[in-house]
């Protein structure tokens, strides 16, 4: 199936370039030129560029190619344990290079406005060529050890990334915590390996997707895709490991638009589509994944209704939209997951930057803030979050609603009707916290607005050329990729009817439209309409409120329950074994030394006639031995 | 020869277990001093005995060795005595290891 490359090969030689101009940048930023802001700005956007020019040149090259091409090279040989690393250049890995560069290269661009007069400039852009890397050659890695070595980069850098103004107490905490918590999947992930080590006897993706995979153990199947889906669950912040992510927006806008679209938590949406073959072979696994990605979908949308804050209604959405993603590919669609993954990255990349915008004009998180402030005088922001908010709400034309839609298709084709269900809720709860936003931006409360902002810098400059013209790009593409579904149903998986996966259900997309639209007025009619109290249903009841807005306590469980673990448990079994073991011990030891020298000193009395005593005996001793 | 010679070395023996005893008991070092000369003279009798038992002169002349070295070390041995009760003001064996030794008053 799979062609082998040579290094000479075009392809593989553009992909090595494409790969290694964001390291070399990163490292020429931390070796010399830190200390001049436009240099360092300057060569990381060269190498995104450079990386984003390969993309583009592999995507159109491989468009029709027929097989997926690997170049792999020894990297480790001993006796006889080979580690390979290579390149796998396949449709999933070339779109999703083809995402992550654009993404990247825009962000780029938009962080030259964005971060502007910041003291860590250099750094900023010196951690954005080492994601940028990391991030590339994961989706390029030919073997899951080389992925796990990027998964694990993409992880450092992310958190260094989050915790960039590290002064703030705050941005430091989130993180360790994005840290912490995603390494608790990784762990799994690393687990799962091992297992799949065992019983393919090989990480190369290829393989274990194909003939390799097909002479395990079924339970082995299922029990290394659920271990690596452990992985997925700690890296695109599902249920149970989702809360890191909202708090990831203490980190810059910018770096909260790479982070929530194409890289970090689009990593382990990526895993799932590159090891599909693999998962597919576990239908009990399939089942758990959909559960999860159900869960994680509703929950963060009932959290994303309460929410004041504008970045972190957009994070919860994240988690929401990426349990979409991960209910599609479990429902047995490829192609539905893949392609809600790259229009997503495309609107999400585009509500996180307009949120840039208007925080960076206004100064402020708090969506009643920024309506008290006038945040619609910014107009090209608010136009664009709007068009990224409809796509998000899934409504037609935008690319949202075509990738929701074949999500949907996907889900209708599975037996259980209740996935579908949980989908069209989680369609109307989309459409309600999108627009909840937009209007209360849009319209706000009359008596609540300020006479004249008093800030200079308030609606005047609103978005730089660099900011502009980044959101302008994205949101010509939230217009035009919901048409491209065709084209790369094809590109995906060589067929294009696998853009409506499932039985043909004339009702479907209408069921869709109609539900946004419900959750649409329904935001109309509580937030929108100018007699609105701008209050929504869930905030008249307390608790229901309370619960979303601590996020299902899922936080104060796991506080609770590190407390329990560590602090009583496993701190009082040490502080146990401390006093109990080693210092008993120590004590008993010494008494009995005490008490033994006491023994043996009597022997050293020093008195001169016991040592007569002593000398007689002997010699009487050896006098009868001698004589008998 | 009247008196058997294993009569002799039993005597001998039994003069010098009580030498030897008196040595490791007793607290006071004229008494082991003496102790060790009793021991001493145990062996000189035990010599002269077997002098007599072989008719030879060699044992006599030991037995005169011994007493001339007993004496010496008598001499040797109260001045030795004499000097530990000035220092110590004791003839206590056991307090002469363990006292410290005070400053010499001369």
């Amino acid at each position: 199936m799979t062609t082998t490359a040579t290094l000479s090969d075009p392809n593989v030689a553009t992909t090595l370039a494409a790969c290694a101009a964001p390291l070399l940048a990163f490292a020429a930023i931390f070796l010399g030129a830190r200390r001049f802001a436009r240099l360092s700005a300057g060569l990381s956007i060269g190498a995104v560029t450079v990386s984003l020019a390969g993309a583009v040149f592999l995507l159109a090259a491989n468009w029709h190619a027929e097989a997926p091409q690997v170049f792999s090279a020894s990297w480790l040989v001993s006796d006889a344990v080979r580690i390979p690393v290579g390149v796998l250049l396949d449709p999933i890995s070339l779109l999703m290079m083809t995402v992550v560069a654009v993404i990247c290269f825009l962000v780029q661009i938009y962080s030259l406005g964005y971060m502007a007069g910041d003291p860590g400039f250099s750094r900023y852009y010196g951690f954005m060529s080492l994601f940028a890397w990391a991030m590339l050659s994961l989706t390029l890695s030919s073997s899951l050890f080389q992925l796990y070595v990027f998964w694990e980069l993409v992880g450092l850098s992310s958190y260094l990334l989050i915790g960039f103004w590290y002064e703030k107490f705050s941005a430091s905490q989130a993180g360790k915590k994005a840290f912490v918590m995603t390494r608790a999947g990784d762990v799994a992930f690393m687990l799962g390996l091992f297992v799949l080590l065992v019983g393919a006897g090989t990480l190369d993706v290829t393989a274990v997707n194909g003939p390799a995979a097909a002479r395990m153990n079924p339970s082995l199947i299922t029990l290394s895709a659920l271990l690596i889906f452990g992985g997925i669950v700690g890296k695109s912040a599902q249920f149970p490991l989702l809360t890191w992510l909202p708090d990831a927006m203490e980190g810059p806008t910018p770096v909260s638009a790479l982070l929530h679209s194409a890289t970090m938590v689009a990593a382990g949406v990526f895993l799932f589509a590159r090891l599909f073959p693999f998962f597919r072979q576990s239908p009990a696994a399939m089942g758990v994944f959909l559960v999860i990605g159900t869960v994680s979908m509703l929950l963060s949308s009932t959290m994303a209704m309460v929410s004041r804050d504008i970045k972190q209604v957009w994070a919860y959405s994240t988690i929401s939209q990426l349990g979409f993603m991960i209910m599609g590919l479990a429902a047995g669609s490829f192609f539905a997951g893949v392609f809600h993954l790259t229009t997503h990255a495309g609107f999400k990349a585009l509500l996180f930057l307009c949120s840039g915008v208007v925080i960076h004009a206004l100064d402020t998180n708090d969506m009643f803030e920024i309506a008290r402030k006038k945040g619609r005088r910014l107009k090209l922001a608010m136009i664009c979050m709007t068009l990224a908010a409809a796509a998000l709400a899934g409504i037609p034309p935008l690319s949202g609603f075509f990738s929701k839609e074949s999500i949907l298709a996907a889900l209708a084709a599975l037996d259980n009707p209740i996935w579908l269900a949980a989908a069209l809720l989680g369609v109307l709860l989309t459409a309600y916290y999108a627009f909840r936003l937009i209007f209360i931006i849009l319209f706000p409360r009359p008596e609540l607005v300020q006479p004249e902002s008093g800030r200079g810098h308030g609606s005047g400059h609103g978005a730089g050329t660099a900011m502009g013209s980044a959101l302008v790009v994205l949101a010509a593409a939230t217009l035009a990729l919901g048409f491209a579904a065709a084209p790369l149903a094809r590109f995906l998986s060589g067929d294009p009817a696998a853009a409506h996966p499932g039985p043909h259900l004339p009702w479907l997309p209408y069921a869709g439209i109609g539900l946004a639209a419900g959750g649409l007025l329904l935001a109309w009619f509580e937030f929108g309409r100018p007699a609105a109290d701008q209050k929504g249903f869930v905030e008249r009841v307390p608790a229901l409120a309370a619960l979303f807005a601590n996020r299902w306590y899922i936080d104060v469980f796991y506080a609770r329950l590190i407390s329990r673990l560590v602090d009583r448990g496993l701190a009082w079994l040490c502080a146990k074994t401390d006093q109990r073991v080693i210092d008993a011990g120590l004590d008993a030891a010494s008494k009995h030394i005490i008490r033994s020298s006491g023994v043996l000193s009597a022997l050293q009395s020093g008195m001169i006639q016991h040592r007569l005593l002593v000398l007689f005996a002997v010699v009487v001793m050896l006098g009868l031995y001698f004589i008998a | 020869m009247i008196v058997p010679y294993s009569h002799v070395l039993a005597l001998a023996g039994i003069v010098f277990l009580m030498g030897m005893v008196c040595t490791v008991t007793r607290r006071n070092l004229i008494m082991i001093l003496l102790g060790l000369e009793i021991m001493l003279n145990a062996g000189a009798l035990a010599l002269v005995g077997a002098s007599l038992r072989w008719m030879s002169m060699d044992g006599q002349a030991m037995a005169l060795f011994i007493i001339v070295v007993a004496a010496a070390e008598v001499s040797v041995g109260l001045a030795l005595i004499v000097c530990v009760y000035r220092r110590t003001g004791s003839v206590d064996p056991n307090f002469t290891e363990t006292a410290a030794p005070e400053k010499p008053s001369v």
